[in-house]
């Protein structure tokens, strides 16, 4: 059985390991920038990487502000930028 | 029924011990696996010792009397008639547990301190690179500068080393300062092989180890690296530049006083001025039938976590507490107290801003605006600088940045901060963000 899953960042098309959280899987596939900050449209990534600072919130299908170091991918989720 | 709020070491040693006089444990927590921040375990486990770990998660497992309720996060908190209703959130839906004894063991999180450059993508705390790593399996970068002060760079180091990235230690105090706790160090013996495991390990890794010194800035792929006094002000400003794709900062823990706020439990300043818990020999919180162990009565680290939460289950349980066990305390205390004294984080670190550095990370607000807040709106304390400001009114609801704000503003206004200013800096209404359509949707049973 493989632990390959599929899911979705902005469009494009991902693959991670079952059990990672979205961020870990879009950092091994050397996509570190998770969204834009609202005022600066500052590219922010993964920073207390434990559900603390809410620097990697994404919006998960459609559901807006999701930790993205919290949520495991799951197979064809669509991830967004928040912004 | 005990529920004990948080699976890292000290909510389950609080499980093990209330389970061997035979309570009933519920061990809530908001990860899918038990073992907290500290115990992140994959299969393969890096890090001194963590096989300790292996006796308290098969408890978890096994013991018919703990059942454990996992990707659940608490985000509020209530009384209910002589005991405790607990709301928490799981897969999106609000759910509810209730009991009449709750231990608190709801841990820390790396405390960071600001400088030009750290909202930049790669500047991580040590917490999340381990995280990443023990969590995910992934190393967050090929050239990692590990940055700040405390013991726990040195585990971080050493396992992102050993899975392949290049990697180098910046702390900022001088391992001389051990010198001044003697004591500490006669008491905890078992603390010597650890020093000798990681000290081999970063030679044998080829790990560069810098003292005195801190990372002040970040850009385009290089860390600017000054030399620091030990109040963390500048001695010689960018002695050198150092390539990093990943910069992992952290200046200790703040521990999480949020839930036990919300409950009204007592909190008080540790010696280095951190919000922590006030409790009693046994554990207990002022508020009848809660106990608090761990992180949350003092930042000391796994093992002094597992004698306190040991002792908070006992207590729970009805039972006497040994004097080994309060013994035990008080060496892993006194090993804490140590830690504090030789890793401190003096204010000097406001030397390395710049006007435009951003302190509060959410809502993007600079040192100059919490400056100017004070200089030219005449804001005296934290507060009031946060009302024209927004620095610590976003998403994490200040936990990151409100410590630095007030220290910012006591160095506009040369005055020191308060007491009730670092107290009411820590209180938050709720734990955690929950949507008002999954509030108006109701409790689920």
């Amino acid at each position: 059985m493989s632990n390959d899953i599929s899911f979705f960042f902005n469009g494009e098309k991902f693959t991670g390991t079952k059990g990672q959280s979205i961020a870990a899987a879009l950092i091994a596939n050397g996509q570190r920038e998770l969204r834009r900050t609202r005022f600066g449209e500052e590219p922010r990534s993964i920073f207390c990487g434990i559900g603390i600072c809410f620097d990697c919130v994404v919006t998960i299908d459609g559901v807006a502000n999701q930790r993205a170091c919290l949520i495991e991918i799951s197979s064809d989720m669509k991830v967004e930028s928040s912004l | 029924m005990i529920i004990v709020v948080g699976a890292g070491p000290a909510g389950l040693a609080a499980a093990k011990s209330a389970a061997s006089k035979g309570c009933h444990v519920t061990v809530i927590d908001s990860q899918a696996r038990g073992g907290g921040q500290y115990w992140r375990h994959q299969t393969e486990v890096y890090g001194y010792k963590s096989n300790r770990s292996a006796d308290y998660l098969n408890e978890l497992q096994q013991n018919k009397l703990i059942t454990h309720i996992t990707g659940a996060q608490v985000w509020s908190a209530e009384k209910l008639g002589d005991g405790y209703q607990l709301n928490y959130l799981q897969g999106g839906v609000e759910k509810k547990i209730s009991a009449q004894k709750i231990i608190l063991t709801t841990g820390a999180y790396d405390r960071t301190l600001p400088f030009p450059g750290w909202t930049t993508s790669g500047v991580m705390t040590p917490g999340g690179a381990q995280s990443l790593l023990k969590g995910h399996g992934v190393v967050a970068g090929k050239t990692i500068v590990v940055s700040g002060t405390g013991p726990f760079l040195l585990p971080v180091a050493t396992a992102l080393a050993t899975n392949g990235a290049r990697v180098e230690i910046i702390e900022a105090q001088s391992p001389l300062r051990w010198a001044l706790s003697p004591l500490a160090l006669l008491l905890n013996p078992g603390k010597f092989p650890e020093l000798i495991h990681y000290a081999s390990a970063i030679l044998r890794l080829k790990i560069k180890v810098s003292f005195g010194s801190a990372v002040t800035g970040y850009n385009d792929g290089e860390v600017d690296i000054s030399k620091v006094r030990s109040n963390l002000s500048i001695r010689k400003k960018n002695v050198r530049s150092a390539p990093a794709d990943v910069v992992a900062t952290g200046w200790g823990f703040l521990p999480d006083v949020t839930l036990g706020g919300i409950l009204g439990c007592a909190q008080t300043l540790d010696r280095d001025e951190t919000v922590i818990f006030a409790v009693d020999r046994e554990q207990r919180a002022n508020v009848q039938n809660i106990w608090i162990a761990g992180e949350a009565t003092g930042i000391g680290g796994a093992d002094l976590a597992l004698v306190e939460g040991a002792i908070a289950g006992l207590s729970a349980a009805g039972s006497k507490i040994s004097v080994a066990l309060i013994w035990k305390r008080f060496t892993k205390r006194l090993f804490a107290r140590a830690l504090q004294r030789s890793y401190p984080v003096g204010a000097g670190w406001q030397e390395w801003l710049a006007d435009e550095t951003v302190i509060c990370r959410c809502e993007e607000v600079s040192c100059q605006e919490i400056i100017e807040s004070v200089q030219e709106l005449g804001a005296e304390d934290a507060r009031t600088s946060k009302l024209f400001t927004r620095a610590g009114m976003g998403l994490c609801q200040g936990r990151v940045c409100s410590r630095n704000v007030s220290d910012i503003v006591a160095g506009t206004t040369k005055c020191a901060v308060s007491r009730n200013e670092r107290l009411a800096a820590s209180n938050r209404p709720i734990a955690a963000p929950i949507s008002l359509g999954v509030l108006g949707d109701g409790i689920a049973g």
